[in-house]
């Protein structure tokens, strides 16, 4: 942890770091748009494993959702990754104390790589079971966790605006 | 005229518990966040649907039917985790103008998302033409994003 401290440490002391920290309304407005950001790209995401779920727009094949989704998702995802890496690049010694900080880090990478291993396993079969209102077990437990997953990323991302978990 | 009311509710036992657990209060606000995830998505398929992209293979009656209980169950969700947080902090939110501004959008959202937004996902196919569609989802997507951005403000500017 000493090399990641360093760095967090050095981006610390950026001019631009230190003027985003001091502003008056530097963070208010970057969280705000954090949250709105999360809004578009979390809440077409869920909606998408709902469906894979098999619970919600069951009449729409499951590849439909996915492609005409997917753009709306990348666009929610860089703009959330931007406010949220702004968030941190103005405070970036206040998250690394904070253990709900690393949490939410974790999760986000688990839900990437869940995302990822349903792509390249079985969606690649999506053909053959595109309009089931239940797709294969495959299906139905990436979309359970990611649901999961996303749901962890946004309890620890608010939880880690208190103080609980934080040790100097 | 109303403040007697919102020290009413913030003097209520149910408020004192709520302000001095340690949990109850950032549990109800992780609750209300992740309530309203389900329902920004719910609206969104629909407003993308009248704006012209999302699934556009799918009539914009069907789409709305199937978001039709994640928005409600998602608005439901909110008012169930914002009602404790109105109370139990009563004052806050009277002088805040922030609460006030968000209470005005939301009602105006609110009527436009059951009035005229529900007619037109409901008309038959061809009866609302394009430019009304878009306008509806603009009028939507802005309205709800307002009520959003003046919740967020209330607990960080006010």
């Amino acid at each position: 942890m000493t090399f990641i401290r360093s760095w967090f440490e050095w981006v610390n002391e950026f001019p631009s770091s230190v003027a985003l920290r001091e502003s008056l309304y530097g963070y208010p407005a970057l969280l705000t748009a954090h949250v709105v950001t999360m809004c578009l790209f979390a809440g077409l995401i869920v909606m998408m494993d709902l469906r894979l779920v098999g619970i919600a727009y069951t009449e729409t094949p499951v590849s439909q959702v996915q492609k005409r989704l997917f753009p709306w998702q990348m666009l929610g995802m860089a703009l959330s990754s931007i406010t949220g890496l702004l968030l941190f690049y103005g405070q970036p010694m206040r998250f690394y104390f904070k253990v709900f900080f690393w949490v939410k880090m974790v999760l986000m990478g688990l839900a990437g790589v869940n995302a990822l291993a349903f792509h390249y396993s079985t969606y690649r079969s999506v053909a053959s079971w595109d309009s089931d209102v239940k797709g294969p077990l495959g299906a139905r437990v990436a979309g359970a966790l990611s649901i999961a997953l996303w749901t962890g990323v946004i309890v620890f991302g608010r939880l880690v605006a208190y103080d609980y978990m934080t040790y100097k | 005229m109303l403040l007697p009311f919102f020290e009413w509710m913030q003097d209520l036992a149910i408020s004192g518990v709520l302000r001095n657990s340690p949990w109850l209060g950032p549990g109800i606000n992780v609750m209300h966040l992740l309530a309203l995830t389900v329902f920004a998505g719910a609206l969104l398929m629909v407003d993308l649907r009248l704006l012209g992209t999302g699934l556009t293979r799918q009539p914009v009656a069907r789409v709305a039917r199937a978001a039709q209980p994640w928005l409600i169950g998602g608005f439901i969700g909110l008012a169930l985790t914002g009602i404790p947080q109105l109370i139990s902090t009563g004052t806050k939110q009277y002088y805040s103008e922030f609460f006030w501004g968000k209470m005005e959008i939301l009602a105006l959202a609110l009527i436009f998302t059951f009035t005229l937004r529900r007619w037109v996902t409901q008309a038959d196919e061809g009866r609302v033409g394009p430019v009304w569609s878009k306008v509806v989802a603009l009028v939507s997507i802005t309205l709800w994003t307002t009520v959003t951005v003046g919740a967020r403000l209330i607990g960080l500017l006010s």
